[in-house]
């Protein structure tokens, strides 16, 4: 068990002798000590610069960083490393922290998602440069949640044109956002919610539709309950979809009867 | 040539640099093979000719033996300037010569150098009338211990007289006159003794005169005259301070429109098209104008073809107009339209939104997924969301990607930025008889469900368009403690706007034997207000209808003044509010550049006294009573322990009175106010306003009540008075001097403000205004004369800062006197604070 006073590491902080930092540093980085670790390594950083130690240095300096909850420096200075010291044992290690520094950068779905897309291609290239990684697991469960961000993305947006429907007078608007929705993920996890979603936007226009298009619009929207109940037929929206399909259904009879 | 090894390199000549320097930037090398007139040689001499140090540069094969040879490089350094003196100028102008040639100490001097701050300095002087200017630069070398070559510079400029233009002599015009080609010619005018033409000089400027031929061709062509042209101009020099210009024109016939046939329309007629276009058959001939009907490019919302087609879907549409006969001066124009398909747009998107979630900007999107084009919703949704103040309005762009003519489909992306929305206001200052703290924090993009988020917190939780506002202000006198809440989207649905507020206040009266606040003399003032209001569609969807349920309770201590009669009571406040207002401005909420803004609004308590079976003509005729024992006694006063104990009574009967007239206050009040904004030119905005207000009673014997009144007058800050008045602005007037001391029930005013851009970026929006405004404010409808006002004008700054809001400050000077007696200076200076209007 490491034990460094408080009184010795601010002398060591404030000597001139480089050698003593580096070896404080190291160790302070052993027992978990990011902040102080951290502190002397950046002080010493530019002296080692193409001295050997400077592998172990860098190293040391990026991952406090992380530790630090620095995610966005701590990725620009991994990277680096990787870039410099390609051949480094912890070169996979910190291909994957750069990356995963990343990950922590990316927002909530709701806002804008540069960062996002940004994490699932450096992701994405770390698993291609190391498909044999420990952290390839990892790696992959870090890019299934981000994906699953930019899906949840787009299909709240297709349902918000759900919600506000009924004021812009624009169904339309749901049901196409929908089926980009659904061209775009193909395997997405919100892929059941999205059918029957694009059925309730269906359903609405149709209803709510001028006489010249309702026939049109009745028989599209049945066409979307049938791919609900086709494609997923335990889903938890079937029981509310098929009241709204029955009426659907009527509809569509007294008024071909009209007619 | 013949090809040779090199032995060595060698550098002669004269030269400050090291041999090693120079062979190595030559990248000529030793053992290396070379080809005499070959391309490594010329290489060398391009590469230092580049590096712009040496005046002369040769390279010579030497040496030659057998098939080895010796280079030599001989090259002289260029000289240095060391010493630069102008002459003819100002010294002033001298550092803006200097700077723009970068003739600094140290600079090398090469004959582009030279040649170039000739230029420079002739241009420079010519184009500001000098046209005489001479320009002389001379080198001289310097000889001393420094083994440098270098150079001492003179400039020697002979800017001559200013050159005026005497007279435009305009020959070969017989169709249009003299005079109309001259004002044709913008910017190059004869001197003339017309006082309306004393900004404009008669310079000569040759730039200008060149643009200005083509200004006169232009006009000649918007008038029929196709082929007019320049055939010669020339100019005289009458003296050395005065030319003449002599133009000579070729008029050329006169055009007409002959036949304008559309071809390849289908979404509008012919008819409907001829309409836009505005050009009939025999109409004079002007290819300005009818490029200008196809396509205005100064103005996006113009009432011209593209636009028809761009407004129904027709992205992909272009309409080309072409002459296919010009028989006899009648041209015949056929207008070719390809249409293309429809587009309907297929992604729409928003980048750039960090802070701000997407369900708030994705409902103020007026183009949707599946809608058809149109580029007037493009134009409208910057607008709105702009308007938004959650992101920066100068920068939202609309950005047309993957347009597919085939599929006829279109993504638009909206990249916005944010900005700052929230404001801090801390302040302390003297006023009111002592010193005042301000605490204000108001968040105009909240999130409530991020409340309890701790990751939300940067610094506050933001993103979902709600606003909330707290604010405590405190001095010796009064304090008041306010917050509200508004979500304006309740529900998510519709923009259907709910909003809450809580204040609460204190006032203490003035103890004038111990000089501070009388603390058991108080008057506080609690309040809730609930609205909501939602947008309408009809008669068009700039409509916005607004109800609120208001709540005020009044509660005096010892709080005589000449407000109340009633020192000890209390009264309640419980009214409705309806409202109707639209609003189209745009496109920057702080400075809008057009659209109006109006509203009408009426506020009114239940009618107790129709129901309460109160009789108020009774009450009011027993106040007359005691309003008359009051006076009497207060005109004659008496040592008369009887009449003391009279007018005691009576006091106390009318506090009385006075508390059951406004235990339920009985009100109604209506107020009206619009205002327009209107782009005068390229940056002046032009805003005339009006309003007006009345509070009226239902029962004129309970009266009208002592709250909820106008005050008219000065900056129009409403201070910490919670008791429902309305401060209204009128510049050049100490504040409230154009209302009664209580109020006045009827105001109007008028007012007319140019307002001037200093600069609109996101860090700082500054303008500047001048104003001229007429108000005024009665107690009486029988006292309300709409044009018997008070006057004023004046001129001020607005700074708007997003983290401190508006400042501003306002010089205002009245022209009238204040009717209640206020003293008016000649000039009053207004401080603005946080106040947007």
């Amino acid at each position: 068990i490491l034990f460094i006073s408080c009184s010795d590491f601010q002398k060591t902080l404030k000597s001139e002798d480089t050698a003593a930092k580096f070896e404080m540093a190291s160790e302070l980085f052993d027992a978990g000590k990011w902040k102080k670790s951290f502190r002397l390594s950046e002080q010493i950083l530019q002296k080692y610069r193409g001295k050997p130690q400077a592998e172990k240095l860098t190293y040391i300096h990026a991952m406090c960083s992380y530790h630090l909850g620095d995610y966005y420096i701590a990725s620009y200075h991994l990277d680096k490393f990787t870039d410099i010291y390609p051949q480094s044992e912890k070169a996979e290690e910190a291909a994957f922290y750069a990356a995963k520094g990343y990950y922590y950068n990316s927002p909530v779905y709701s806002k804008e998602q540069k960062e996002t897309v940004e994490a699932i291609e450096k992701l994405q290239l770390f698993v291609n440069e190391y498909p044999n990684s420990k952290y390839l697991a990892e790696a992959n469960t870090l890019v299934k949640e981000l994906d699953f961000k930019l899906e949840k993305k787009a299909f709240e947006i297709a349902k918000q044109y759900n919600l506000i429907g009924g004021y812009t007078g624009d169904y339309v608007a749901s049901i196409k956002s929908f089926n980009n929705f659904l061209l775009e993920f193909p395997g997405a996890t919100l892929r059941g919610d999205a059918f029957y979603y694009r059925f309730n936007s269906a359903y609405k226009l149709a209803i709510l539709s001028v006489d010249y298009k309702k026939e049109e619009r009745l028989k599209e929207a049945l066409d979307y309950y049938q791919a609900l109940n086709k494609s997923y037929p335990n889903s938890v929206y079937l029981e509310e979809a098929n009241i709204l399909k029955e009426e659907l259904q009527q509809e569509l009879n007294t008024f071909t009867t009209k007619s | 040539g013949e090809t040779y090894l090199i032995k060595e390199i060698k550098v002669t000549g004269n030269t400050n640099f090291s041999e090693q320097t120079i062979i190595a930037y030559s990248k000529l090398r030793k053992d290396e093979e070379i080809q005499v007139g070959g391309e490594k040689i010329a290489n060398a001499v391009k590469t230092l000719w580049k590096s712009n140090l040496f005046s002369s540069i040769d390279i010579y094969v030497i040496n030659i033996d057998g098939s080895t040879a010796d280079l030599e490089i001989n090259l002289s350094d260029l000289p240095e300037l060391k010493d630069l003196t102008i002459e003819g100028i100002r010294k002033g102008k001298k550092d803006e010569v200097i700077d723009e040639n970068k003739l600094k100490t140290g600079q090398k001097v090469t004959e582009n150098l030279i040649a170039t701050t000739k230029n420079y300095l002739t241009n420079k002087y010519r184009k500001k009338g000098f046209l005489n200017t001479k320009v002389k630069i001379s080198t001289s070398q310097v000889i001393d211990s420094v083994e440098k070559e270098r150079v001492n510079m003179r400039i020697d400029i002979d800017k001559g007289q200013k050159v005026k233009i005497k007279a435009i002599n305009i020959e070969g015009n017989e169709k249009i006159t003299d005079k109309k080609l001259r004002k044709a010619m913008k910017n190059t005018k004869q001197k003339s003794l017309s006082p309306l033409r004393l900004l404009k000089r008669s310079k000569y400027i040759e730039d200008d005169f060149r643009a200005d031929l083509i200004s006169l061709v232009d006009y000649y062509k918007e008038n029929g005259y196709r082929d007019a042209r320049v055939i010669s101009d020339s100019i005289t020099y009458l003296d050395k301070r005065n030319i003449n210009l002599d133009i000579k024109v070729e008029e050329g016939e006169k055009y007409t429109f002959g036949k304008i046939t559309f071809v390849g329309n289908t979404v509008y007629t012919d008819q409907q098209l001829s309409n836009l276009l505005q050009i009939k058959e025999g109409d004079t001939y002007n290819g300005v104008e009818l490029r200008e009907r196809i396509a205005d490019e100064t103005n996006p919302d113009a009432n011209d073809i593209t636009n028809a087609y761009q407004n129904f879907g027709y992205m992909f549409s272009t309409i080309n107009p072409v002459e296919v006969s010009a028989e006899g001066n009648v041209i015949d124009m056929e207008i070719r339209i390809s249409e293309g398909k429809p587009a309907y747009f297929n992604n729409v998107t928003v980048v750039g939104n960090d802070v701000t979630n997407d369900h708030v900007v994705y409902r103020e999107i007026r183009t949707r997924p599946g809608m058809l084009y149109r580029k007037a919703d493009i134009i409208r949704t910057i607008r709105e969301l702009g308007q938004l103040g959650y992101f920066d309005a100068q920068q939202i762009t609309p950005n047309v990607k993957n347009p597919n003519p085939v599929d006829g489909t279109l993504d638009v992306e909206y990249s916005v930025v944010e900005q700052g929305s929230s404001q801090i206001q801390v302040q302390g200052g003297y006023g009111g008889g002592g010193f005042i703290g301000t605490l204000g924090l108001s968040f105009n993009n909240f999130s409530i469900r991020d409340l309890f988020k701790k990751d939300a917190y940067k610094p506050v939780p933001r993103g979902d368009g709600q606003s909330l506002a707290l604010r405590l202000q405190a001095s010796q006198f009064f304090q008041t403690y306010s917050f509200s809440f508004s979500e304006p989207w309740f529900g998510g649905k519709k923009p259907f706007q709910m909003s809450t507020s809580i204040s609460h206040s204190r006032q203490f009266l003035y103890n004038s034997s111990t000089g501070s606040a009388d603390r058991d003399k108080r008057f506080n003032i609690t309040g809730l207000t609930f609205g909501l209001s939602t947008r309408l569609s009809e008669p068009d969807d700039y409509f916005l209808l607004s109800q609120a349920l208001s709540y005020q309770h009044y509660d005096l201590q010892n709080y005589n003044t000449g407000l109340f009669t009633f020192g000890d009571g209390t009264s309640n406040n419980l009214s409705y509010t309806i409202g109707l207002s639209r609003n189209n401005l745009y496109t920057d909420p702080i400075y809008p550049t057009g659209g109006s803004n109006f509203s009408v609004s009426a506020k009114f308590s239940f009618p107790y006294s129709l129901v309460n079976g109160v009789d108020y003509d009774a009450l009011a005729d027993e106040r007359d009573e005691q309003e008359e024992t009051i006076n009497e006694y207060q005109a004659n006063p008496s040592t008369n322990p009887a009449v003391i104990s009279a007018y005691d009574d009576a006091v106390a009967r009318r506090s009385e009175i006075d508390q059951e007239r406004f235990k339920w206050l009985e009100f109604y009040k209506i107020k009206f106010k619009a205002d327009w904004y209107q782009s005068l030119t390229k940056k002046l905005v032009l805003r005339p306003s009006v309003e007006f207000g009345f509070l009226g009673a239902y029962n004129n014997s309970r009266g009208v009540i002592p709250f909820e009144r106008f005050f008219v007058g000065g900056d129009g800050l409403g201070n910490f008075s919670l008791d429902g008045r309305e401060v209204v602005q009128l510049r050049g007037y100490p504040n409230q001097s154009l209302s009664d001391a209580d109020g006045g029930s009827i105001y109007n005013k008028f007012s007319l403000e140019l307002r001037y851009p200093i600069t609109l970026g996101a860090q700082a929006k500054i303008y500047a205004l001048s104003f001229l405004e007429a108000g005024s404010s009665v107690n009486n409808f029988k006292d309300f004369d709409p044009f018997k006002l008070q006057r004023s004008a004046g001129f001020g700054l607005r700074i708007f800062m997003p983290a401190f809001g508006l400042l501003g400050i306002d010089f205002g000077h009245a022209f009238d006197d204040a009717p209640y007696g206020a003293t008016v200076k000649n000039w009053e200076t207004h401080f603005i604070i946080g106040q947007q209007f």
